[in-house]
């Protein structure tokens, strides 16, 4: 049994619901190795996948097409990218919007005329459009126009671009949407199950996004040689490498995360095991030498980190101040063998509470051996099932075992009931709206988990009153409305990691929090919040480049190796000509 | 058009609670739907055949226990959809067969009733022994019997027609379910008996049904497609200038 196995097998020692499930510590949470993004460059290094240029019909604007060829020992893959002027009036990042500077689908298979053809006719209309079935993921990213214009005028002068640019907004492109799993007529993810490529959740999403990046590159370099064919030089890999692509995201993550706690919990549940796998190890020199090395590149990283939201800024700036304690603590005491148990009780005692997420994420870092496994656990079949011959009274004693946090609340008053979320009729879009002053509250979504569970919990006490011996199903053909979060309830003492413990509705509540839980495992940098629920993040900056992963690299730890990535030194950069790259 | 079974799903959901279903009818109801569309059972104009019933029932009209012991179960189905009423009615069977190892639920009362398949589905995936068997009041009188073996999602169809047609008047509107631990229950057909096989799907075709339309979508009629998008959008929220701010970003984004 490995130690993955054992681990799941026993699942003792993981940090409890009551713990992890606090939303401000899931607010507070960093990428780590396992995130999405990591465990996809990995695969592409491991598989040595290959990505080829097959089109670029880009005019002297970079509008046009291109299409990049993703080659796996499974499969084929295609990125189209349609790059089409946008008049400045209509670059939003809402999803409400109706144009962008690019679109895009990554397609399984080849790509032949009649499908590229409807893909032009309906990939840049998005949501608006019918998406091919053999599409897997379909996306859209606007321009950073600052960014942009910087690294053309840079590199058609022959100069590289300054790099504090990157470090302000890292990428040049963000997007506004990256959809799987069916949307609008593209490949549903059943589909995707038995294929050894992009079966982990969001994998496929993450190879488009990565592919977004290469064109990114490859587009601005194009703008610089058309402007200037006789000065212009490429991008320095230390640039290309320091760039990754936004993201912009808004309300729009609430449902899912609420809406798929089996997927969540098991997220978690792997971040978690990961954690006390790291836990467990008995620490040597290299081990806390490295440890001291990733703690002061992070510490670098948060330094240099720029966000315009007081709040976050006061955050990296506690996380900046809290870790020379820990490079201090670290060089202080002795190599026991509990080193690491010592370290995180520590932690927990004195450093705010995304240095305490950050210390776990680096400790995960240290053992890619014992936790990189895990990495193959991250999906799951969702299925909430009722068991209807549960005993109506275990069901109560569930509620109140693992359900307590539901309970505390008050659901009544004004405060605990402030918000309500919904989804306008402008596209779909999540909103939340103050409940005694806005309209649409009848047309509430259900996010709010803890008033739902505190209603059934009241209806479940009552029923027992005159039906002691009842089962649940007795109750539930009586009160069918609580059939949901009845069979929620049932499924998730199971999944601990699966419930939020907040109350949705109320007014401290923070959107961004939740929005920052899935984001982290996607493997979000450089959280910028733009407001209390909406944040622009980026994603593979630092993150190994194309022709890296082409050239079939053999130490696949250092490729790996590219998390809390730091600003290049401005002197030393050094562009080439554009003749050497192409 | 061609739509995914993602989509399918999502939109008949939104279309449920547009309707008025609470939140776990809807999510069923719509699996339910879905799961015979892509297993080639045509659930999309089944559910458009009972949509008008389904705008007309009282929502406040509860599938009603008539009668029941240890095993077996008689229920009022109130006339309803099966989309509505049907999952508890199963569910109390399930839970009967669990505690005695067989049980027999005759749901009385109810129509749509092709698309209980989808909810068996479930119940049979988590290792439940499944008949499902009823009849059509038509000429000639037809009987569907669907059997899901425990542990698998996709079950066995026929359909028969009966030829000695009972001199009875006992209303063919309802299901009867039975359900085993332990004892498979899948149909077949006796030679000696007067029926003729009308139809047969075998868990193989259903299955193939549902790999190809993952792999090229489901089609299914635009002007349906259009009354479910305009069900689902009643869950929707006028948009207005304080709305718009509830989403909490800016409009314009250049920069």
């Amino acid at each position: 049994m490995t130690d993955v196995e054992s681990l799941a097998a026993t699942p003792m020692g993981l940090r409890p619901a009551d713990e992890v499930m606090r939303l401000e510590r899931l607010g507070s949470l960093h990428a780590t190795r396992l995130s999405f993004v990591r465990s996809l460059v990995r695969q592409m290094a491991r598989q040595r996948w290959q990505i080829s240029r097959v089109r670029f019909d880009l005019d002297a604007n970079g509008n046009g097409t291109a299409i990049y060829r993703l080659q796996t020992p499974h499969g084929r893959y295609h990125g189209v990218m349609f790059a089409q002027p946008l008049d400045d009036a209509q670059r939003s990042d809402r999803v409400i919007a109706e144009a962008w500077d690019v679109t895009f689908g990554m397609v399984e298979g080849d790509v032949d005329d009649s499908l590229l053809e409807q893909m032009a006719a309906n990939v840049p209309l998005q949501e608006a459009g019918r998406q091919h079935p053999r599409v897997l993921v379909l996306s859209r990213a606007n321009k950073s126009l600052r960014n942009f214009s910087h690294f053309v005028e840079a590199l058609s002068k022959g100069d590289q671009p300054d790099p504090a640019w990157l470090t302000r907004v890292g990428y040049l492109y963000r997007t506004t949407a990256v959809y799987g799993n069916g949307k609008f007529g593209i490949a549903d993810f059943a589909r995707l199950i038995d294929n050894p490529d992009f079966r982990r959740p969001f994998s496929a999403q993450m190879a488009g996004v990565y592919l977004l990046r290469h064109f990114s590159i490859e587009q601005v370099e194009h703008l610089a040689a058309c402007q200037s064919p006789d000065t212009a030089c490429g991008l320095a890999t230390e640039l290309r490498r320091y760039l990754g692509i936004g993201n912009s995201t808004g309300l729009g993550m609430a449902p899912f995360l609420i809406n798929h706690p089996q997927l969540i919990a098991q997220w978690i549940a792997q971040r978690e095991t990961a954690l006390t796998l790291a836990l467990r190890q008995v620490p040597e020199e290299a081990d806390c030498a490295r440890l001291i090395a990733l703690t002061r590149r992070a510490l670098t990283h948060f330094d240099e980190t720029v966000t315009e939201d007081a709040e976050q800024s006061e955050r990296n700036a506690a996380t900046v101040a809290a870790l020379p304690d820990v490079l201090t603590w670290l060089s202080s005491v002795p190599l026991d063998p509990d080193l690491w148990h010592q370290l995180v009780e520590w932690s927990a005692r004195t450093l705010p509470l995304e240095a305490q997420e950050l210390i776990n994420t680096l400790l995960i870092e240290l053992y890619p051996d014992q936790v990189d496994a895990l990495e193959d656990r991250m999906g799951v079949v969702e299925n909430l099932d009722l068991e209807p011959d549960m005993p109506l009274i275990r069901l109560r004693q569930l509620i109140e075992t693992h359900y307590g946090w539901a309970l505390a609340h008050d659901y009544a008053s004004r405060e605990g009931s402030y918000w309500f979320w919904y989804r306008s009729a402008e596209k779909e879009e999540p909103r939340l709206g103050v409940r005694h002053e806005e309209a649409g509250a009848e047309k509430e979504m259900p996010l709010a988990i803890g008033p739902r569970v505190a209603r059934a919990h009241q209806r479940v006490c009552a029923f027992l009153e005159a039906h002691p011996r009842a089962t649940v199903v007795d109750f539930l053909l009586e009160h069918p409305r609580h059939k949901e979060v009845v069979r929620r309830i049932q499924t998730l003492v199971k999944a601990p990691y699966g419930d939020i413990h907040a109350n949705l509705w109320h007014r401290d509540m923070k959107p961004m929090h939740l929005l920052r839980t899935k984001l982290s495992f996607f493997g979000a940098s450089r959280f910028d919040p733009k407001s209390d629920r909406w944040v622009r993040i980026t994603l593979f900056q630092g993150a190994p480049l194309v022709e890296e992963l082409n050239a079939e690299p053999e130490d696949l730890s250092d490729f790996d190796d590219w998390s809390f990535p730091l600003e290049p030194a401005r002197e030393g950069i050094q562009g080439h000509s554009m003749g050497v790259r192409e | 058009m061609k739509v995914s079974y993602n989509e399918l799903q999502g939109l008949c959901r939104k279309a449920f609670s547009g309707i008025g279903f609470e939140d776990g009818d809807a999510a069923d109801a719509a699996d339910m739907v879905a799961w015979m569309q892509c297993h080639g059972l045509h659930g999309v104009e089944q559910l458009n055949r009972g949509l008008d019933y389904l705008l007309a029932e009282d929502p406040e009209a509860l599938t009603r226990v008539i009668y029941q012991d240890g095993d077996l179960a008689v229920l009022d189905g109130q006339g309803h959809s099966v989309l509505r009423s049907i999952s508890l009615a199963t569910e109390l069977g399930f839970a009967k067969a669990r505690a005695r190892g067989l049980s027999v639920v005759k749901i009385r009362r109810c129509h749509n009733r092709q698309l209980i398949m989808g909810y068996l589905s479930r119940l049979a995936g988590r290792g439940m022994n499944i008949t499902a068997f009823w009849r059509n009041a038509q000429v000639p009188l037809t009987e569907q019997v669907v059997g899901f073996r425990a542990g698998h999602t996709t079950p066995e169809v026929r359909v028969y027609s009966v030829r000695d047609v009972p001199e009875e008047n006992e209303p063919n509107d309802g299901i009867t379910l039975v359900m085993a631990n332990h004892v498979d229950l899948l149909p077949s057909l006796d030679p000696d008996h007067d029926l003729d096989l009308l139809a047969h799907h075998p868990e193989s075709e259903l299955l193939a049904c549902r790999e190809l339309a993952l792999k090229e979508g489901i089609e299914v009629d635009d002007a349906i497609w259009a009354r479910l998008k305009t069900l689902a959008h009643r869950i929707l929220v006028e948009s207005s200038e304080a709305s718009r701010g509830g989403a909490g970003a800016g409009v314009n984004d250049n920069d």
